[in-house]
């Protein structure tokens, strides 16, 4: 019952692909175990952080292709009550750019409606896509 | 465990099972047990109540029973795409064992392994994936016959 055989019996499969003598030592592969391991628990959560990074990034890419800024994007879906979340938005924007097109578009005329609304102090008839309605 | 170090596989179903009739993916199951070993009891009192009616309600599935002299009693379940499951069962209650058996015979022979994405399409776009030209305007007018 040595640690020794153990150790590479359930650990080999996982250390196959490490550089140099950590791969082959005991010592050395030790220790590269033990950190490999921290860094997977860190990432776990770095993953969500940066994943979501990503969908924005792309998001913000694609939006202003069509002309229009991420942030304006997300506040007027959000008031248009269109309750996409990043990650879909950033698949719309790869594999359906015409929906993602129109979305922006959408976007646009809420932020037009709300531009007017704020700024021409209530002489104009109130917008369409700004209309709150009650769902029954 | 490491993504890197344990292997990982997408999401799939065999030869895409279930899109038009259902084959079972279980080949066979070989129940190895001992007459008079402790162990075996949970075994030997499934095989007396409900090995009978779980191979009439999967007919695609072939059981073997096998009693040896063994200190360990086993089901070894092999699937349609060459995958062997052993799992251990002594000690086990008949119910718990009836409960293994149904799951590996709802099993894929797939490996149970970290899987990539919980989704997965052969037709992930629609309306034609976005390329650098699709938003460009085009650069000449659009060639049509020529005018003679």
């Amino acid at each position: 019952m040595s640690l020794l055989g153990m150790f590479w019996n359930q650990t080999v499969c996982l250390l196959q692909h490490f550089r140099g003598r950590k791969n082959r030592c005991y010592s050395l592969a030790v220790r590269a175990v033990r950190r490999a391991f921290v860094y997977a628990s860190k990432a776990r959560k770095a993953k969500r952080r940066s994943m979501r990074q990503l969908w924005i990034q792309r998001v913000a890419a694609a939006s202003r292709e069509q002309h229009m800024k991420y942030p304006a994007l997300i506040h007027n879906l959000l008031k248009c009550s269109v309750a996409l979340n990043r990650r879909v938005l950033c698949d719309l924007s790869i594999t359906e750019p015409r929906s993602f097109q129109s979305l922006t578009a959408l976007a646009h005329a809420r932020r037009t409606e709300g531009l007017r609304a704020a700024l021409g102090d209530g002489a104009e008839p109130p917008g369409v896509f700004s209309r709150i309605t009650q769902l029954q | 465990m490491t993504a890197r170090g344990t292997p990982s596989r997408f999401l799939q179903s065999v030869l895409h099972n279930g899109v038009g009739r259902y084959v079972c993916q279980l080949k066979r199951i070989s129940l190895i047990f001992s007459k008079k070993g402790q162990g075996s009891l949970g075994v030997r009192d499934f095989i007396e109540e409900g090995v009978v009616d779980f191979a009439k309600n999967n007919s695609g599935t072939v059981v073997y029973i096998s009693p040896q002299s063994c200190r360990i009693p086993k089901i070894v379940a092999e699937y349609l795409n060459g995958n062997v499951k052993e799992e251990t069962v002594t000690n086990k209650t008949s119910q718990e064992i009836a409960e293994l058996i149904t799951k590996l015979s709802n099993q894929s022979g797939l490996d149970i392994i970290r899987i990539r994405k919980p989704f997965h399409t052969d037709s992930p776009s629609i309306q034609g994936q976005w390329h650098p030209f699709t938003n460009r305007p085009l650069s000449i007018d659009p060639v049509g016959p020529q005018a003679k």
